[in-house]
């Protein structure tokens, strides 16, 4: 199993680009959900996730092998390098 | 990690406009420089929706493109722009030794271009509701309002742009305004058609007290109303989010344990050079005593600094510097 990144942004979130650029810098690789171009439900689904009403919002999660059950989610709300530091630390490369 | 060693002709303290500009100018000098950033690449402009105001753009710009814009020249010409942060700056005679997230380091040369950031009210509920329900970016969360009410406070420029872009979402906004609306001529007049179209309604002579939320079926605390004070007597503002934008503080809070001097309010004092009473640290843009917090000026206030670097560095330079990796 390995562990996804998902960044849920919007269009003009300049925070969000700072997530980008940071996890780019460590070499890591990520989905980029934007939810001005997503139904409703996806923005809800990810105030429901965040318990927030703001972007980024990052989600580093590993599943089980069917791709269903997380066993592992991180959950960053904001530009918060420290607390993503924590959530990526064994998917950095030496 | 910084080596205990390392040496840049130039550090920039920052990634705004200023600092993203005086880069430009350095860098195609090629002087060594690195800018530090802690918060967002653009600064203020980059979270702001769009820019009227900065020439050269017909129609006008998006904050985030003009940021990305003045960013990628910079970086074209070989700008190092780290996401990290300095937490002091102290004088050594030539070099100035920088202490940052990335470890310590030396700059010939230092130029603080840091801006400022919004202000927050300081009143209960704010800090608990922060991102369910009281932000300080339009362009990054106000697509989580479609279709509801908002409240904005603030009568500044800051706050009635940023009151027009949240109508892209919401239905209506009040606002919030602590004496009269300053805004610029072209800024007035657009609210004023959103105002006669019943958009927003603004409400004078308005301070917030508190902000107030409750917790929803799916156990999230969220927004409700505002607590204001409006002619002696306690008002309530239903809304489901509020955004402030109360004006700016500079951003020197690094400084203060520095020997560099700030004004009363905090800004750092220059000279006609831009160099603060620190030789060879100067200081470019809104957090500069006397800015006009202005993204044109920013930019021009970088490009200057640049210049009275480069003159500063050349003098040194005629003085025979000894690098610090010799030193240790």
């Amino acid at each position: 199993m390995t562990k996804t990144i998902t960044i849920y942004t919007t269009t003009t979130c300049a925070y969000c680009e700072m997530v980008k650029r940071w996890l780019s810098s460590k070499g890591l690789s990520y989905k980029v959900v934007n939810m001005d171009e997503e139904p409703p439900e996806v923005r809800q689904r990810v105030i429901e996730m965040s318990g927030a009403m703001t972007v980024p919002v990052t989600i580093v999660e590993e599943v089980t092998e069917d791709g269903t059950e997380p066993t592992y989610r991180d959950i960053t709300v904001g530009w918060n390098p420290a607390k993503l530091g924590a959530a990526i630390h064994d998917m950095v490369a030496v | 990690m910084a080596s205990a060693k390392e040496t840049h002709d130039l550090v920039i303290v920052g990634a705004g406009p200023s600092a993203l500009a005086a880069a430009v100018y350095t860098t195609r000098e090629d002087l060594d420089t690195v800018l530090f950033e802690k918060g967002v690449i653009g600064g203020l402009a980059a979270i702001t929706d769009w820019v009227d105001n900065y020439p050269g753009f017909i129609k006008g710009i998006g904050g985030l493109e003009l940021a990305q814009q003045l960013q990628g020249q910079a970086e074209r010409f070989g700008a190092d722009i780290r996401l990290g942060e300095v937490s002091s700056i102290t004088d050594e005679g030539p070099l100035k030794r920088l202490e940052t997230t990335e470890g310590t380091l030396w700059a010939k040369a230092v130029l603080v271009a840091t801006g400022s950031d919004y202000k927050k009210m300081g009143i209960p509920g704010e800090q608990e509701l922060y991102g369910r329900g009281v932000h300080y970016c339009a362009t990054c969360d106000g697509a989580f309002y479609r279709d509801k009410k908002l409240v904005v406070v603030g009568g500044g420029n800051s706050a009635v742009q940023e009151a027009l872009f949240l109508l892209r979402f919401a239905t209506h906004i009040d606002m919030l305004v602590r004496s009269e609306v300053k805004a610029s001529e072209i800024l007035q007049h657009e609210l004023d058609k959103r105002v006669r179209e019943g958009k927003i309604t603004v409400h004078l002579g308005v301070t917030p007290n508190e902000i107030v939320g409750e917790t929803n079926a799916t156990g999230l605390k969220k927004v409700t109303k505002v607590l204001a004070t409006k002619d002696g007597h306690t008002v309530a503002y239903p809304t489901d989010g509020v955004f402030v934008f109360i004006g700016l503080l500079p951003n020197t809070g690094f400084l203060k344990t520095s020997a560099i001097t700030l004004d009363e309010f905090g800004f750092v004092l220059t000279d006609k050079n831009l160099q603060t009473n620190m030789p060879g640290v100067f200081c470019s843009g809104d957090v500069r005593s006397g800015a006009t917090m202005q993204i044109a000026s920013a930019v021009g206030e970088g490009a200057t600094a640049a210049l009275k670097i480069r003159e500063f560095l050349e003098m040194q330079e005629r003085n025979h510097i000894t690098p610090v990796s010799e030193l240790v």
